[in-house]
């Protein structure tokens, strides 16, 4: 097994603006994310906001190509969507001309799992916390239980990584709550690697094991932290506000 | 003053104190004008318009005309849709700049046009009103493709999903509440556009008995066979809209 599970070399993103100038929106992204065994690795991408997050899960996806660099998943170089690395958007993703149990199938039609369907549906459900919810139709519902069909139609497929863009920014309150204990707790339980990205670093040090720091304008890694998931990660406490000030003090 | 947010009930009771309005004025009140008919005039003109306008036969060849090109061009749409999805802008700018000279050129011309080509053929009305159906259909889908939320798209796509998949699972079906409410407002515009195009031919059709009852200045026939014509366009579009409800009845939030 090599030793990295995703490798991203060199990413860069130009494109023509209005005037017809060349505009960077990404330069130099580098970064790397080991092949864990047990317990799984939450990684952060902590930028301010408008700093291409967004573009940069897309071309690690290969839902879009970069203008440079190379993206490798498991040594190899990735370039066409597979269902190996599934890519959650911002906004709710989940189809609304289908219920619960009709989005996961379509992720499953997809990759020809017909033979676990069924087993593999109600597992998923029930890991996400919707079971009872099958025959739900996701257009009336919240933005948390939207998030879940997408998390599961995600899972579903057994990707090896998950990318989710901003998955906290427009809950509040409990939401916020169950969204961050579904993450984690699904991440332990199904050693899933899973890769954030998020502007509020509070939230990168209380969910991720590793928070990768990238500057805007364009945007640019400009360095990594190693949380110690074995610290009190509550706020407030010398060790977050220590990192905290760390993580400020390479932003400025 | 604010309309309230359903305005239907409020619609049937108006409907009704115009009806009731009609009669206590132009039964009782001014029973012999020149603007509308006597209520038990209109009553007997039904058996004439039954016999020597020929309204079941008309009737039929209107609605035939309108609801069978409208299925048609809606199910070849269907049947194309992932070649329409996928083609290309100039394609798409062909058909929008039709559309856009449309708005010089009414689309009855084009019904002018093809009586003088074709002037016996009693099926030249379903061709006129098929062509119409159909280029709407198709400007609209076109117009709808660019409201495409591209979350949906993008998820498929990570997921795997081949371009074949994500035009006939996610574009079409997400286009789909909207494109039923243009075919609501345009099965509006065909009714319009046949009755004039019936009017014009001389061929069968409601269109033929609004033009024979103005010769003979038969006011009764003229204004049952609107409250018809009314009715059956309120039935067609209720019918437009339960079909939307029953298969594409998310909305987006």
């Amino acid at each position: 097994m090599p030793e990295y599970l995703l490798e991203v070399n060199n990413i860069s993103k130009s494109f023509h603006g209005l005037a017809g100038a060349k505009q960077l929106i990404l330069e130099e992204i580098n970064f790397k994310i080991k092949s864990i065994s047990k317990d799984g690795n939450i990684i952060s991408i902590l930028s301010p906001t408008n700093s291409s997050k967004t573009e940069l899960l897309k071309i690690i996806s290969a839902v879009e190509k970069p203008s440079g660099g190379e993206i490798i998943l498991l040594g190899k170089k990735f370039e066409k969507p597979t269902g190996e690395i599934v890519l959650i958007p911002e906004k709710p993703s989940s189809f609304p001309w289908m219920n619960v149990k009709q989005n996961i199938e379509f992720a499953l039609g997809l990759n020809n799992k017909d033979q676990v369907k069924q087993e593999k549906i109600n597992e998923i459900i029930s890991l996400v916390g919707l079971s009872g919810y099958e025959e739900h139709f996701p257009n009336d519902k919240s933005l948390g239980f939207r998030f879940r069909i997408s998390f599961a139609r995600a899972l579903v497929v057994n990707p090896k990584i998950i990318l989710i863009d901003e998955p906290l920014k427009n809950i509040h309150g409990e939401t916020k709550k169950e969204i961050i204990t579904l993450i984690c707790s699904l991440t332990k339980q199904l050693n899933l690697t899973i890769l954030i990205s998020t502007a509020n670093v509070n939230e990168a040090i209380s969910i991720s094991n590793k928070i990768i720091l990238m500057n805007s304008h364009p945007g640019k890694t400009i360095g990594e932290f190693e949380i110690d998931k074995t610290q009190n990660l509550q706020e407030h406490t010398d060790y977050f506000i220590s990192v905290k000030h760390s993580i400020e003090k390479s932003f400025k | 003053m604010r309309l309230k947010k359903n305005p239907v009930k409020n619609l049937h009771k108006l409907l009704i104190l115009y009806f009731f309005l009609w009669i206590i004025l132009f039964e009782f009140i001014l029973p012999v004008n020149n603007i509308l008919p006597k209520p038990s005039v209109v009553l007997l003109s039904f058996s004439a318009l039954w016999n020597d306008y020929k309204l079941p036969v008309n009737f039929l060849s209107t609605v035939g005309a309108i609801y069978i090109s409208l299925a048609l061009a809606y199910i070849i749409v269907w049947s194309i849709k992932i070649y329409l999805i996928k083609s290309n802008h100039f394609i798409s700018d062909f058909l929008l700049s039709l559309h856009w000279f449309s708005n010089f050129i009414p689309w009855i011309i084009l019904g002018i046009f093809l009586i003088y080509w074709l002037p016996s053929s009693e099926y030249i009305k379903y061709i006129f009103v098929f062509l119409i159906s159909f280029f709407f259909i198709i400007v609209h889908l076109k117009q709808e493709l660019r409201n495409v939320k591209k979350e949906y798209i993008e998820s498929a796509i990570s997921l795997g999903a081949d371009e074949k998949t994500i035009s006939k699972k996610i574009i079409w079906k997400s286009i789909q509440p909207q494109l039923f409410n243009h075919l609501i407002t345009l099965h509006f515009q065909l009714w319009s556009l046949a009755i004039i195009f019936e009017f014009i031919s001389g061929g069968y059709g409601l269109g033929n008995i609004y033009r024979r009852a103005l010769e003979y200045k038969d006011i009764s026939a003229i204004f049952t066979i609107t409250i018809i014509t009314g009715i059956t366009i309120f039935l067609g579009s209720q019918l437009i809209k339960y079909l939307k409800n029953k298969f594409y009845h998310w909305s987006f939030v």
